[in-house]
């Protein structure tokens, strides 16, 4: 299983790399989101702000790269006909699936190089990093954290037809309720405790307290914990979802 | 009577196969879900930036979902054929090309209008903006003309598939760069010239402005030479589109790649 997992990562990594459409979504679109926020937050003269608007697109790019990359994956896998081969494997579904979820968070994680250097090169963003060391920790830790909600997310994808659309879909809300470019105190009230349990917001915390000081090892410590938990909820309903895709014969359908 | 039995039936019914939303479970969330999020998620940005008023975000991110719509629609409703391994067998057909693929235009534009009217209807009832039923009236005819123009430029997305595997990445760059230059997200006054410029070559710039015109309660004689150069945008694209699908046609036929995928 172990072979099984770090093989589907290098091959993932390497395929997410190679890929024209998942390349242009790690340059392009943070630096889009980043470009956007710079322009309407320009009038508030924050250098601070704008380095926390480059990171939080960062952040939204690993998510919308794990979701999507997921559902991709899914959907293509049941163009391609292997999903049924993938489910019948005999390891557990959860080890093909979480290389291309993991995967996809750390080539997102490309993406915070993109807006650091645009956010520099054109809008004079500054570039310090209060704590390099937790900065450099916390990267890969957002990056599984948000790579197994992935995870957990792509298990309903198993039995829903057209993945990718779905994948579509929850990139914006999660964005939203997790506080990345809008800050949670803008939303209603009843968002905030729903940030809680999703990865990115302390993701994106973890990044942002380590580049411009805060409780950065806090915030890791609940992307450490919020990971378990993804995992021991994927697990179980990734076999919940396989045996009921198995049992209405839906493997196959496109 | 062929020729409109290829443009009406045929080209409703390679839509609906082509686009991949048969189904409303599928069309729900990526043509409805994702666009209503988009404008929420822009207009709190907005009111977080103190930068104009929900309104505006509104009505520039309706019109974003138009040209997703158009784009990716159009766009994949040429291009899949190659997926689907059946675009060897539909130019080896002697019917018109024009009534082909311009068929597929009307339902593209019919689906731009819909995810138009529901996304804006959804975002103002949630960030409470009040639209009057004559601007609404007025509305719906920029919204008319911004789905032409964009399925048009769809048109063009969808003869590269004739020529290229992914579509969908020249649909998905392209709209999102219209997040940033068309005016949608970000006042234009606060862009620079050179990405104004870019913007304004492509649908939606002119169709945002005339629609915030008539939204703010002007009438479509004051914001109508903007619709105009909207649909003149949208014409030359559906003309390039045209000539490209035959281009590449030929170019597909004379170089053997038609089933190459």
């Amino acid at each position: 299983m172990t072979r099984a997992f770090f093989s589907g990562m290098r091959i993932h990594v390497k395929q997410f790399t190679v890929n024209a459409f998942d390349l242009s979504a790690v340059v392009l679109w943070p630096i889009l989101y980043a470009s956007i926020a710079y322009y309407l937050l320009d009038g508030k003269n924050d250098p601070e702000l704008l380095l926390s608007a480059s990171l939080g697109a960062a952040v939204m790019t690993m998510w919308a790269l794990v979701v999507l990359g997921s559902s991709g994956a899914l959907e293509n896998q049941r163009w391609l006909g292997t999903l049924e081969l993938l489910v019948a494997a005999p390891m557990p579904f959860a080890v093909a699936l979480a290389p291309i979820t993991i995967a996809s968070g750390v080539v997102g994680a490309y993406s915070l190089v993109a807006t650091l250097a645009w956010g520099a090169l054109l809008f004079d963003v500054p570039l310090s990093i209060e704590s390099p060391l937790a900065f450099a920790v916390a990267v890969p830790m957002s990056a599984l954290a948000i790579g197994m909600l992935g995870l957990m997310t792509a298990a309903t994808f198993v039995i829903y037809r057209a993945a990718f659309h779905l994948g579509v879909a929850m990139q914006y809300p999660v964005w939203i309720a997790t506080g990345l470019l809008v800050p949670l105190s803008v939303l209603p009230a009843w968002v905030g405790p729903i940030s809680w349990f999703l990865a990115p917001t302390w993701g994106f915390r973890a990044i942002r307290d380590a580049a411009l000081g805060g409780p950065a090892w806090t915030d890791m410590g609940m992307c450490a914990l919020l990971t378990v938990v993804y995992f021991a909820v994927a697990a179980v309903c990734l076999r919940v979802f396989e045996n009921f895709a198995r049992a209405r014969a839906t493997l196959r359908l496109t | 009577m062929n020729w409109l039995r290829v443009f009406f039936v045929g080209g409703l019914t390679s839509y609906r196969a082509l686009f991949n939303w048969i189904s409303p479970w599928v069309f729900f969330p990526v043509l409805i879900v994702y666009p209503l999020f988009q404008t929420l998620f822009f207009a709190y940005l907005g009111r977080f930036a103190d930068v104009q008023s929900d309104e505006f975000f509104l009505v520039g991110n309706t019109f974003v979902a138009i040209a997703v719509t158009g784009f990716f629609g159009m766009g994949n409703a040429v291009a899949n054929e190659r997926r689907s391994q059946t675009l060897a067998p539909v130019l080896a057909t002697p019917a018109s090309r024009l009534a082909l693929f311009l068929g597929r235009t009307l339902p593209s534009i019919a689906t731009g209008f819909f995810v138009a009217a529901v996304s804006f209807g959804l975002g103002a009832l949630i960030l409470g903006v009040d639209v009057g039923g004559a601007e609404l009236a007025r509305l719906a005819v920029a919204v008319i003309v911004c789905s032409f123009a964009c399925t048009a430029f769809g048109l063009c997305l969808g003869a590269l598939g004739l020529r290229g595997r992914n579509v969908s990445l020249f649909a998905d760059t392209i709209s999102g760069c219209l997040l940033l230059a068309s005016g949608a997200n970000v006042p234009l006054e606060r862009l620079p010239d050179w990405l104004r410029t870019l913007g304004s070559a492509v649908p939606l710039m002119h169709g945002i402005a005339a629609s915030r015109k008539l939204a703010a309660g002007e009438s479509l004689g004051d914001a109508g030479h903007l619709l105009l150069v909207e649909a003149a945008i949208g014409s030359i694209y559906l003309v390039l589109g045209l000539v490209l699908l035959r281009f590449f046609e030929h170019e597909g036929r004379r170089t053997a790649t038609l089933e190459t995928f």
